[in-house]
């Protein structure tokens, strides 16, 4: 246990390093700001272009508040897995990392801590900037906290252990890291119904979009923060799920996640040293 | 009983499997290590001695966990190194002497505090750990500098300081002086003895294919070639075969046709190749006369010669001895792939 | 000249052979991004808006395999060469830089064009959309000039990030989507006014994009400019990026190795 909590700390710092010291505060923080601002932007003109500025359905607040949790999505999985890229191809560190006696799954997940705390810092600027420009402002008091807490607390978690699952794959391929990041968060963007209701998808996608533990989560954040009652009455594909049902999933996957990510990450790591791949270099 | 042993091997074998190009799914196993036997006791400085491509460096990568053997079984402090892989890590440490990796974007402090903390060392030991390390192998101007800004062999000098902060039981250090500078490579080949003679229990292999390096620094000495570990001794046993037998080098105008030397009564082992514009020839004579015929063989070659030298038998005669090639000859024949 | 030619099909070569040896990337690079590019379709079906949408995000998305080459392949393929220790061999080498460059462009382009056409052909015929083109010969002019344009910019982009370390990488993720909105990928540019879609015309593929869906979808009156303005500046564009392009490359090179930004690694 002792390892474990020091592999985390360690990581989360070398993670936070990483991603705060490239560059100057203020870009940084341009940065934290403009790229989930020009994202939400792009959902906030394609339905002007349709509703001729109306941003009074609760659709748009349900479209508004799934993308801007959804960054979570791309960071976490991303950070977590692309550690093993970085540090095997960019910094050459993968085997010295994997000498030491650290907990690997720690390691991983703290370096993905680091981007966890960035995208944050991109979730509450969206959904701050939504609730100033847009007017997508959820009432503070029929926030449900607890709900909210839970579901983001448990879905992250899950999130850090479907990075692991990546991380796996990312083990014993090649460097082809962007291009899977970009893709694989696109394909979610799309199953998690992460920005319209999973309802107007054909039913064989809605039925992959159901098994995928993002899709609950989301439910559930927007659930939170817009009120159950509300997203239900959108028809969603969701909405015969009552809340705990919809918490339980969560829960359920999450821990599928973890046992998943443990026995897949072990085989991945298995075949690594098989066939020596943990110091490859990716020469293309 | 395993455990005296700080590192046993037991029919160590690996295997490469060498894809070829598209459409020929057939691969060519390749055999990295063939039946590895090796004993390494506690307190010892072993080292391993072969050329590029022998299996050094597969050797290093089992015992410290990043590879797993095909066949045969690894103990590192009688811990199974494909069963046990973290109970092994806790013990050990290993340097890779080319590296010039690090986050470059930390300091060379931070690069080695982060490593101190992967294995629990409290803040005011890692801080007194960095501070020594950086001084022996001189960095100590550098500590606050980014990586990035530090030149190669600088980078080199932090990852040989990296191996050390832990004081492992067992230390694995992989041609640790590859592309330094002489000053820089002595004054490292000197801390690294004494920090196996100033701290008891303390075990380093050494993996290098510089012939003094092992001659000077290693109690015992393996030589390995093509997987094979082919003698194991103290290099002053290992010279002690050549016990009798005089050992010549000659240096003569290039030739083309060498192998006629090894034929000549008398030669017990011999191996020749071009260096630097002429063919050096090295001789291992069970009868010093010989070398009369040697030399007129010289002369109806067409060749002259540049130099003579008699000495003492060295390893790399040793080498000679059991591989029947100079292990510079064998790096030039094969390239380099460890 | 045989020289510049037989460089960027040496360059282009590793990427070609690439494409072939590592099959993943039909998966990576072709399937999930047209999943990717389907959540724009659903959120244009959720909002039931008209059918000549859902052909505007197809499009734009197949355009978008673009703008990640032009950023990913090009713009900061020197960092990454850098790092590797690959960009002093290209640079002590006697050939151009423009020549690496194009070769880097020429061999990306086959993969992304693969990536583009599979979005359009696949996406069109899943959600059933029917493109008219007007003007073949427009149609391809536009196609190109945007292309010539589009890879003159990444050069530029790359001449630039030739100085810098791991800011390159970060600046191109930071282009990624504000690009994706201000180039209209998934709605029509005029929705933005008049003065933001001329500024957001600095990126080639704006109006190659606007003009292109006025070529192939007629009755949507969403178009920017004319066809016939699109392509004057589209040529304009081209001819200055590449020009610019080649002296930025030139400049900065000298710059960097002024002040010892080539052979920086690791940051």
């Amino acid at each position: 246990m002792h390892e474990s909590a020091r592999s985390l700390k360690v990581a989360a710092w070398l993670g936070w390093q990483i991603e705060s010291n490239w560059t100057e505060p203020f870009l940084f923080l341009t940065y934290s700001i403009l790229k989930p601002v020009a994202s939400a932007l792009i959902l906030v003109f394609m339905y002007l272009v349709i509703s001729q500025g109306n941003f009074n359905n609760p659709l748009f607040a349900y479209i508004y508040v799934g993308n801007a949790f959804f960054i979570y999505v791309g960071a976490v999985l991303l950070g977590v897995s692309n550690t093993i890229v970085d540090d095997r191809e960019h910094y050459g560190m993968l085997k010295y990392i994997y000498v030491s006696p650290i907990q690997v799954y720690f390691y991983l997940l703290g370096r993905g801590m680091a981007k966890t705390m960035t995208a944050t810092i991109a979730v509450v600027i969206t959904l701050a900037f939504g609730a100033i420009a847009l007017g997508v402002r959820p009432d503070f008091f029929t926030i449900d906290w607890p709900l909210l807490i839970i579901t983001l607390t448990v879905g992250l978690a899950g999130l850090g252990f479907m990075g692991i699952l990546l991380a796996g794959i990312l083990l014993i391929t090649a460097r082809h890291n962007d291009i899977v990041g970009e893709a694989v968060a696109g394909a979610l963007y799309l199953l998690c119904g992460a920005v319209f209701p999973i309802s107007v998808m054909p039913d064989w996608l809605q039925w992959a979009g159901r098994a995928i533990p993002i899709t609950y989560w989301l439910e559930g954040l927007r659930r939170a923060l817009l009120g159950t009652e509300l997203v239900q009455k959108l028809h969603t594909g969701l909405e015969d799920f009552s809340t705990p049902t919809i918490l339980l999933i969560l829960l359920g996957s999450t821990l599928l996640a973890i046992l998943l990510s443990i026995g897949f990450y072990r085989w991945c790591e298995r075949r690594a040293k098989e066939k020596g791949l943990i110091d490859m270099q990716t020469m293309y | 009983m395993s455990h005296s042993w700080a590192i046993e091997t037991e029919n160590l074998v690996r295997i490469y499997k060498v894809k070829h190009k598209r459409g020929d799914a057939e691969s060519a196993p390749f055999k990295a290590l063939d039946g590895v036997n090796s004993q390494v006791g506690t307190g010892e400085l072993f080292g391993l001695l072969g050329p590029n491509g022998a299996g050094k460096t597969t050797l290093i990568k089992i015992l410290t966990t990043l590879l797993l053997p095909t066949s045969g079984t690894a103990r590192v402090d009688g811990v199974d190194v494909a069963a046990n892989p973290q109970e092994v890590r806790r013990r050990i440490n290993m340097v890779s002497g080319g590296d010039t990796c690090g986050y470059g974007l930390l300091t060379v402090e931070e690069n080695l505090w982060m490593f101190t903390q992967f294995y629990g060392l409290d803040n005011k030991t890692a801080r007194e750990r960095i501070g020594k390390m950086l001084e022996i192998v001189g960095l100590q101007d550098k500590a606050k500098s980014k990586s990035y800004q530090l030149s190669t062999g600088q980078k080199q000098k932090m990852n040989f300081a990296r191996g050390f902060l832990n004081d492992p039981k067992i230390l694995f250090l992989d041609e640790p002086t590859l592309g330094l500078d002489v000053q820089t490579s002595r004054v490292l080949r000197k801390f690294v003895k004494q920090w196996v003679r100033e701290r008891p229990g303390r075990t380093l292999l050494l993996t290098t294919h510089y012939m003094a390096e092992a001659d000077e620094l290693c109690d015992r000495v393996a030589i390995i070639n093509q997987g094979k570990i082919l003698a194991c001794d103290t290099p002053a046993n290992l010279k002690k075969r050549l016990q009798g037998a005089s050992v010549f080098k000659l240096h003569v105008t290039p030739l083309e046709q060498t192998e006629l030397f090894s034929d000549l009564p008398g030669v017990s082992n011999f191996s020749g190749h071009r260096r630097n514009g002429h063919t050096e020839l090295n001789f291992i004579l069970d009868d010093e006369n010989t070398l009369v015929k040697i030399l007129s063989a010289v002369q109806q070659s067409g060749a002259h010669l540049i130099s003579l030298d008699k000495h003492e038998p060295t390893l790399e005669d040793v080498f000679i001895d059991l591989v029947g090639k100079s292990l510079s000859e064998i790096e030039e024949q094969t390239g380099s792939v460890s | 000249m045989i020289l510049f030619l037989r460089t960027v099909l040496g360059r282009a070569y590793p990427r070609l052979i690439g494409i072939q040896r590592e099959k993943s990337w039909l998966i990576f690079g072709v399937f999930l991004p047209l999943l990717g590019v389907s959540a724009y379709v659903f959120i244009y079906k959720a909002l039931k808006s008209p059918p000549e949408f859902v052909g505007f995000v197809i499009l734009g998305g197949a355009m978008t395999a673009y703008w990640l080459n032009v950023l990913w392949s090009m713009a900061t393929q020197f960092y990454w060469e850098k790092e590797t220790g690959n960009l002093q061999l290209y640079l002590m080498a006697p050939t151009s830089r423009m020549a690496i460059l194009m070769g880097m462009a020429f061999g990306g382009l086959v993969s992304t064009s693969i990536r583009a056409a599979a979005i359009l052909i696949v996406g069109s015929l899943i959600f059933s959309v029917h493109f008219t083109v007007v003007s073949w010969w427009q149609l391809i002019l536009v196609f190109l000039f945007t292309m010539v344009a589009l890879y003159g910019l990444g050069m530029l982009f790359s001449s630039l990030f030739l100085l810098f370390g791991r800011e390159a990488w970060h600046l191109s993720s930071l282009l990624q989507e504000p690009i994706y909105f201000l180039s209209g990928f998934y709605f029509p540019i005029k929705s933005l006014g008049y003065w933001v879609s001329i500024g957001a015309s600095i990126v080639p593929i704006t109006l190659g994009l606007d003009a292109m869906r006025q070529l192939v979808m007629p009755s949507a009156k969403w178009g920017f400019l004319s066809v016939d303005e699109e392509l004057g500046i589209l040529l304009v564009m081209s001819i200055v990026f590449v020009f610019v392009a080649h002296r930025a490359l030139l400049y900065m090179e000298n710059l960097a190795r002024r002040e010892g930004r080539l052979t920086i690694r690791g940051q």
